[in-house]
Order: C-alpha cells, then sequence, then structure tokens
C-alpha cells in the first residue's frame, strides 16, 4: 500500500502532499520537512530507496524517490509494494503529466495543482494502483478538462497562448522527461511586446 | 521563469475581453503564488496566507458568491492547506460544493473534502448524501468521483448505508467503474472487515473478469486475504498459475505492455501471492514450478521492470517449498543482482540474500567479499542493508568480525533510529 506521496522542489517548498493514511496536518508538515531532509542528502549515483523516517513509520515503510531537475518525487510505501515497480510507476506519472501538460515544467504543477491532483487520483485510489496506463490514465483525467475547455471557450486563448510562449521558453527537448528549470535564460524576445 | 514571460503570463489575460472559466481561476491564485515566492522570510509569508486567509473567509461567508468563485477559493484554501496554515472555514463549504455544484465544481469539491478530512470527522456525516446520491447518478464522472472519494475517506459506521450501491457497481457495464468499485470495497474491507465478509463471492467474480483492468484490481483484495489466511483459498491457485501463464505468454492486449513487457505490476502482484500460496505445501507449490520457471526464463531484458520481475520470481521460488533447478536459477539471478554495477540491483540483490539466508547460508558465503566491501559503500542504504544481511550470518567463525564492523558503524552513524534498531536486534 502506499502511504503518501509527495513532490516537493529543491528547496523543501510541497508541490504536492496527498495522504492515504490520517496524520494531524502538524505531522503531515514535518513528514514533508523530515522527508525532504532524507532525501536531499543523497548523492546523484546513490540507489533510489531509502527507509522511511521516524514519522512516517520508520523502517516499516520505504522512501521511493526520484529526483527531475528541480523536483523531487517520493512515494512512501510499506513491504507490500514492490520498490522497482514503484520507481517505475514514479516514471509512469511523470510521463502522463508531461502528456497532459504539453512539456510540463515546475510551474505547471504550481499553478494546477488541482488538475495534477485529479491525475494522480486516476493512477492511485486509497492507496492502491488503480491504472499504470499512460494513456489511461491521462484519458480519464482529460475527460474532465474537455469539459473545462468547453466552458472556457474564446476565453481559452490565453491559456493556449501562454503554453506557446512557455514552449517557446525552454531549450532543446531531449527525448526524456525535462522538467525544466524555474529560471530558465531567455533568448532576446525585444520584439515581443 | 525570467521576468520576460512572467510580464507574459500576467499580461496575456488582461488583452482579452471576456475572462470565464480556467483564465480567472488560474488567476488569484497565481497572484498568491507570485507574492509568496517574491518573499524572503516565513514571517512575511505567515502575515501573507493570514491577510488571504481572511479575504477568503469574507468570501466564502458572502452569500453574492457564486459556485465558480467557490471553486477558486477552494483551490486556494487546498494550497495554504499544503503549506501548513490552516483553512478550516472552508471545510463546510467544500462539501457544499461537492454537493451543489455542476461536475467541475463537484470535482473540486471531492478533491478538497478528500484533501482535507480524515475518518471520524465531525463533517463528514454531511458528504454522505452527496456520495449516495453521486453513486446513483447516470453520469459516469458522477459515479467515479463518488467511489474514488468513498475510498479516500468515509466513515466507518456509514459503511452499510452505501455499500449495497458500491456493491452493485460490481456489475457495471464500464469497466472503469467496476475496478473502482472493487478498490473501495477493499478499502471497506480494510477499515470494517465484518461489514463486507458477506461479498467475499463478488470477488471471486472480479477475478474472473473479463476486463483484466478489473482482475487487476481484484487481487489487492486477495492479497490481502491470502496473507492474513492462506489456507482459504489454495483452490484458487490453478486459477492464478493460468492467468499468470497467459501474461507471461503475452496473451494479453497490447495496451497492457509497458516497455515491451507484458503487464509488469500485474506479473509482480500474482508472483506475491503464489507465493504466499505455496509456501510450506509442496502439492501447491508443485502446480507453479512451470510458471515460475517461464518467468525467469523470460525477464531477461534489460529494464528496471524487468529486475522486479525477476526479484519477485526469486523470493517465490526461496518461499514455496523447494525445487533444486529453480533455485539454482534463482541463486544465479541473486549473484548477477549483487554483482552489477547498477546501485538499485545491487540493493536489491542484498535485500534477497537477506531473504534467502534461512534457507541457504552457502549463497551469502558466497558472495562474501561484495558484501563486505558493501559495507564501506558510499551509499548509507546499501550500507545499512548490508549490516542487516551481517547480522544473519552470523556464526561462531567469523561473529567476531562482524560486531567490530557493526560498532564501526555505528560509531560513525548519526541516525538515531537506526542505532536503536541495531542495538535491539543485535
Amino acid at each position: 500500500m502506499i502511504k503518501a506521496i509527495l513532490i516537493f522542489n529543491n528547496h523543501g517548498k510541497p508541490r504536492l502532499s496527498k495522504f492515504y493514511e490520517h496524520y494531524t496536518e502538524d505531522t503531515e508538515q514535518q513528514i514533508i520537512r523530515e522527508t525532504f531532509h532524507l532525501v536531499s542528502k543523497r548523492d546523484e549515483n546513490v540507489c533510489n530507496f531509502l527507509e522511511g523516517g521516524l514519522l512516517i513509520g520508520g523502517s516499516e515503510n520505504k522512501l521511493i524517490y526520484r529526483h527531475y531537475a528541480t523536483l523531487y518525487f517520493v512515494f512512501c510505501v510499506d513491504s507490500s509494494e514492490s520498490e522497482l515497480g514503484i520507481l517505475d510507476l514514479i516514471q509512469v506519472f511523470v510521463e502522463t503529466l508531461d502528456k497532459c501538460f504539453e512539456n510540463v515544467c515546475e510551474l505547471d504543477l504550481i499553478f494546477h495543482m488541482d488538475k495534477v491532483h485529479n491525475i494522480l487520483a486516476e493512477m492511485v485510489m486509497g492507496g492502491m494502483v488503480l491504472e499504470t496506463n499512460m494513456s489511461e490514465i491521462s484519458t480519464q483525467a482529460e475527460a474532465h478538462s474537455k469539459m473545462e475547455k468547453s466552458e472556457a471557450g474564446i476565453a481559452g486563448a490565453p491559456a493556449r497562448a501562454v503554453s506557446a510562449v512557455k514552449n517557446m521558453n525552454l531549450p532543446e527537448m531531449p527525448k526524456n522527461i525535462n522538467i525544466g528549470d524555474i529560471s530558465i535564460k531567455v533568448p532576446n524576445l525585444s520584439s515581443f511586446k | 521563469m525570467s521576468d520576460v514571460v512572467e510580464k507574459t503570463l500576467t499580461a496575456l489575460p488582461g488583452l482579452f475581453d471576456s475572462q470565464t472559466g480556467a483564465a480567472r481561476i488560474t488567476n488569484r491564485l497565481r497572484q498568491l503564488i507570485k507574492s509568496i515566492t517574491e518573499l524572503t522570510s516565513k514571517h512575511d509569508e505567515e502575515n501573507l496566507i493570514k491577510q488571504e486567509l481572511s479575504a477568503m473567509k469574507e468570501q466564502v461567508s458572502s452569500p453574492n458568491t457564486t459556485m465558480k468563485q467557490m471553486r477558486e477559493v477552494m483551490v486556494r484554501a487546498m494550497y495554504c492547506e499544503m503549506l501548513g496554515y490552516d483553512a478550516s472555514f472552508t471545510y463546510i463549504h467544500a462539501i457544499k460544493l461537492a454537493q451543489q455544484g455542476g461536475v467541475l465544481e463537484k470535482r473540486v469539491g471531492y478533491l478538497a473534502v478528500s484533501l482535507f478530512l480524515s475518518e471520524g470527522h465531525e463533517l463528514l456525516l454531511l458528504l454522505v448524501n452527496t456520495v449516495l446520491k453521486d453513486l446513483q447518478s447516470t453520469n459516469l464522472i458522477e459515479a467515479c468521483m463518488a467511489l474514488t472519494v468513498v475510498a479516500q475517506v468515509f466513515p466507518k459506521d456509514m459503511i452499510p448505508a452505501v455499500l449495497p450501491l458500491v456493491e452493485d457497481k460490481l456489475s457495471h457495464p464500464k469497466e472503469i467503474i467496476r475496478r473502482k468499485a472493487v478498490l473501495a470495497l477493499y478499502k471497506f474491507h480494510l477499515i470494517a472487515p465484518t461489514q463486507v465478509q458477506h461479498i467475499h463471492g463478488k470477488f471471486r467474480k472480479a477475478l474472473c473478469d473479463k476486463d483484466p483492468g478489473v482482475m487487476t484490481s481484484s487481487l489487492h483484495i486477495y492479497l490481502q486475504l491470502i496473507t492474513e489466511s492462506p489456507d482459504g483459498y489454495k483452490d484458487l491457485t490453478g486459477s492464478l498459475v493460468t492467468i499468470l501463464k497467459q501474461v507471461v505468454g503475452g496473451k494479453l492486449p497490447v495496451e497492457f505492455d509497458y516497455h515491451s513487457v507484458p503487464a509488469p505490476w500485474l506479473q509482480i502482484q500474482l508472483l506475491r501471492i503464489l507465493s504466499l500460496l505455496g509456501r510450506e505445501d509442496p502439492s501447491t507449490s508443485e502446480l507453479m514450478y512451470d510458471v515460475l520457471d517461464e518467468s525467469l526464463r523470460r525477464a531477461e531484458m534489460n529494464h528496471n521492470i524487468t529486475y522486479a520481475i525477476l526479484y519477485e520470481c526469486v523470493k517465490a521460488v526461496y518461499t514455496i517449498h523447494p525445487k533444486a533447478e529453480l533455485l539454482e536459477k534463482a541463486a544465479r539471478c541473486i549473484g548477477n543482482f549483487v554483482l552489477s554495477p547498477k546501485i538499485n540491483l545491487k540493493y536489491l540483490g542484498l535485500k534477497a540474500l537477506t531473504y534467502v539466508v534461512q534457507h541457504d547460508a552457502r549463497l551469502a558465503l558466497q558472495h562474501q567479499m561484495t558484501i563486505i566491501e558493501c559495507l564501506d559503500h558510499a551509499d548509507y542504504t546499501i550500507k545499512r542493508e548490508t549490516l542487516e544481511l551481517l547480522f544473519r550470518i552470523t556464526n561462531a567463525q567469523n561473529v567476531t568480525v562482524i560486531v567490530e564492523k557493526m560498532l564501526d558503524f555505528l560509531h560513525g552513524c548519526n541516525d538515531e533510529h537506526t542505532i536503536i534498531h541495531l542495538v535491539c536486534s543485535g
């Protein structure tokens, strides 16, 4: 069973926090801080598995994490989950985010927190893995978005323009997931007023 | 993002006249977040959020606030709560949003409820009626949302009220509803097992569902039930072995493939269940030897997920009644893991050795040198795992050396929890 899913940036600021077990508000915050503390100490060449901190169940639970540019994706699971399986699940989640947001970056997660939650809810339900296929997850999540787009109508144009601008900024797209740096240097855009 | 893009982002919505829906909704959140990122101290952040929260409080108590505006406030409330600030005045409004709003408002309302509330919260009772209504709705999306919320947070005492409706969904024509219903029932079983005792027969139906997704979901339940008491489910072994054979043989539709591996998570789940069923039971184990052999053979490719499957295979081989050829293959597999330069695999190899050592201490001794090297590994997790292993292969000959190494580690260890754990098990 998955106990919690956390996404935070390199400074420990939470971008998404979902708990599948009950903790008080305070404990949740402490767990986020503790997890960040544990995970940020790790080098780049070590394995992606850690024992859970004391607050989240200690050695009974494992932290499985991936670090993408400015974000840490951490899944806290108990012993009934396969470590490598969860590692790939994180990859599926990120690839789905990339599909749903068109070249996702940290800003997308910040400004569309509810959409990220909705995507996650199609993948993990009540702490159990519901769906592992990226297209299925995004189809379910987008069934809702289609409604949002038809509601937006003409006002959807700014949203499309914004994503066009964002795409202009990002440097060359490598084939694998690139959650770009928030402080990307933009080339000369003086003609764009 | 750079200044140019920031300016563009804020200017664009203003260039257009009609501002409805998504644009307006994200605007105020954008402003809030922008303001927070510009602040440098925690104290400033607290003040800003307090201001924001009182503005929100006014908005939610005002009778003029539309559902759309409430939806926007709710997203901001979720953001504040995520950062650790209390926005409990919004909880009741979240429930109202789920009750009275259109589909989009409902979605945000339900999301807010699942993030804010927990079992036992007094407001949850108010949610029950909304959930009941949505479960009966002909709108698929509403029914899905209701099922998701029920699996996340639902008052234990009200389960009987909602149980028949969820049960009903097990025979729904749409497979996504059946799947969610299965997981919701599994959640019920975890929090109130006696309430769902009578529907175990329906779980069997889910296991034989024509849709592999529903079948996979039912395996979550079976893993739990079989962990609790394997004897009642030995008769399932034959069917599970058949399923695994078909999956490994590539009989599933291609959508279930992940990097050319057929339904890997399903394979992992099946292997775990089979290992529990075959434990200390020679006749049941007999049924699985072929498929385990086949799985070991097939998982040859070089992807993380095939290693995950291999690991489960190996564990299964060592858990069930032993068979010589399988044990040999599994031992070779573990050897490859431990000697692998890939660090995740090394970790799994060590974990496997720790598990296996109770059955076959020779395997660990075979890899003694590698294990000793791992003790000085740069990666703390590897060191920790090695210590666990060493503790288990202690015998009269090597006890002195091992205890010495353990003491060395403890001296250098900063983590209180680890120290306590090691000293207690030592």
